[in-house]
């Protein structure tokens, strides 16, 4: 049982040792990669993933499919087949595959400063290296890192991460805590959410839900969820601000 | 969606500006539903588990058909239950699907697994037969044959209501036998839901500051982003599904889940409703109601004080 019950009610720890309200632990690294235009490597506790950026860059249909005012963002997802707990070859047509493509697309175009590239395309990589829960999240997290890193203007960094919920939907306990950033066995056994905000405000840009919950209780679950968000873009920042620093530490020297 | 006319200049800034001032351009409340009307036209009496939908203009028609295969071997207590939902022509002006599924109808598609098959709503238990061997697999087959907006909507409300009217063939195990029977030989067994989800689908516009139910095409090309909330009238949210779009307010998206309940539960009563009349259509000659009926013939006299 990813929480056994009896023990969380005595210490509230949860099997990895942490409490409701605590991340994993959040390594993230940009320009990873020299040869593409922007690139990350994320690790949200042994969720790992690698994003690479290519663009703005014209778009391969040439005139006939451009004639767009903004910039179009297109997503691949690679899940490599060791990623999980058994070998699984998964292709790219996979459903789950393409739902992730679309919202890590959508969620980009209404951010980027797309307006500022008519008629190219921006192309997001992603290749997940290991899972561990929080995968949608930490796929958004690494493309934000990469297209800041590609230097593609924005308004803010799209920061997302999970939050689930002690108490199984049957039981109506009132004092079930939500829990925030949850790895692959909680997420198998409990409901949960992935949320994403824009920036550390409560503006939620990408909210996915996919378990039975009641519905008093996905205000909770929302709340520490943006908690966690706020947390993770300072974590983030910090490392885009430390990567800069290095940058012209190095131009200087 | 697809559909071959973008929107004009014109029209969306004329939608956004009535919109700014509380308007929709059919008059309706930013927060109300056209009119839903649900039927269950079907060829023959013995013919249960079609139904179709208009929300507006729009108009989708849902096919349960079932069949007997064997289980997938990783589930050998299981039934199988698909969901296609395929956009054709058929739908509007000059939509050109060619061989690839636009992904639109994939997202669409992916939202209507999420809320009635990944949910487990029908129980799939339930479908089987013999374990490892043979279990029913039901299909639903989701037309759309017009498009005016909201079309998740209209499919979900449309396969809950199939679901619900469906009579699945009965049978009879007898070691390794199985005789199945077809609806001339016995009534066939309704399928066990565990509840009833409906999705209703938000639009924001301007920022997410102005927040709609139920958009019509018009609105629908218009718009910045889009919220959909699967519930079940007993306040159980089923899904939900924010693909990207404009960022909006936090405590706002929980306000609208709280009043999408009140759609939910008039969704509930619609399709309530059209089950009952369907059954009393059928029912010709009065059978059920004299047969199965609890009252008596005489006149109940109010006691006196």
């Amino acid at each position: 049982m990813p929480l056994d019950t009896s023990s969380y009610a005595l210490a509230h720890l949860r099997l990895d040792g942490r409490r409701w309200n605590e991340l994993r632990r959040l390594h993230a690294q940009t320009s990873t990669q020299a040869a593409a235009d922007g690139s990350s490597y994320l690790e949200m506790g042994n969720t790992k993933v690698i994003c690479t950026v290519a663009g703005p860059a014209e778009s391969r249909k040439g005139g006939g499919g451009g004639g767009n005012a903004e910039a179009k963002i297109e997503v691949e997802i690679g899940i490599a087949g060791f990623s999980g707990v058994e070998r699984k070859r998964r292709g790219k047509g996979d459903k789950r595959t393409s739902e992730m493509r679309h919202t890590i697309a959508s969620a980009f175009s209404a951010n980027l400063f797309a307006h500022l590239y008519p008629h190219s395309t921006i192309t997001v990589n992603l290749h997940v290296l290991s899972q561990d829960g929080s995968l949608l999240a930490a796929c958004l997290n690494a493309t934000t890192l990469a297209l800041i890193d590609a230097g593609i203007p924005m308004s803010d960094y799209i920061v997302a991460c999970t939050a689930g919920s002690t108490a199984s939907y049957a039981s109506n306990d009132e004092d079930a805590d939500p829990l925030l950033d949850l790895n692959g066995l909680e997420e198998q056994e409990l409901p949960f959410l992935t949320v994403g905000t824009l920036g550390a405000g409560e503006k939620v840009s990408v909210l996915i839900m996919e378990t039975r919950m009641q519905m008093t209780r996905l205000e909770a679950m929302l709340a520490a969820g943006v908690d966690g968000c706020r947390q993770i873009r300072s974590i983030l920042d910090g490392v885009v601000r430390a990567h800069g620093k290095a940058v012209l530490d190095s131009a200087i020297s | 969606m697809p559909h071959a006319t973008a929107p004009s200049t014109n029209e969306s800034t004329f939608l956004l500006a009535a919109l700014r001032e509380n308007v929709r351009l059919d008059s309706r409340p930013l927060d109300a539903y056209r009119p839903i009307s649900l039927t269950f036209p079907s060829s023959s009496p013995d013919t249960y588990g079609q139904s179709e939908v208009r929300i507006g203009k729009t108009r989708v028609l849902c096919v349960i058909s079932s069949e007997v295969i064997a289980p997938y071997p990783d589930r050998k207590f299981d039934g199988v239950f698909t969901i296609s939902c395929e956009m054709s022509p058929l739908m509007g002006a000059g939509v050109d699907t060619g061989g690839r599924p636009d992904p639109s109808e994939t997202i669409l598609t992916t939202l209507l697994d999420k809320s009635i098959r990944r949910s487990r709503s029908l129980d799939t238990e339930s479908l089987c037969i013999v374990a490892g061997q043979k279990c029913f697999s039901i299909r639903a087959d989701l037309h759309i044959l017009d498009h005016d907006g909201n079309l998740l909507d209209a499919c979900c409300l449309a396969l809950v209501a199939a679901l619900a009217h469906y009579r699945r063939p009965d049978y009879e195990v007898h070691g390794e036998d199985v005789k199945i029977f077809t609806a001339q030989e016995r009534d066939g067994v309704k399928l066990t839901l565990r509840d009833w989800p409906f999705c209703v689908s938000s639009s924001y516009f301007e920022a997410g500051t102005i927040t709609i139910t139920d958009a019509n095409l018009l609105e629908e090309q218009c718009r910045e982003g889009e919220l959909v909330v699967a519930m079940t009238k007993h306040g159980e949210v089923v899904q939900v599904a924010k693909y990207g779009g404009v960022a909006v307010d936090a405590l706002g998206m929980l306000q609208v889940v709280e009043q999408n309940l009140a759609k939910v539960k008039m969704m509930d009563g619609a399709v309530k409703e059209a089950l009952a009349r369907d059954e009393r259509e059928r029912d010709k000659g009065g059978v059920m109601k004299a047969e199965l009926s609890a009252e008596n013939e005489r006149v109940m006299e109010r006691p006196v004080g």
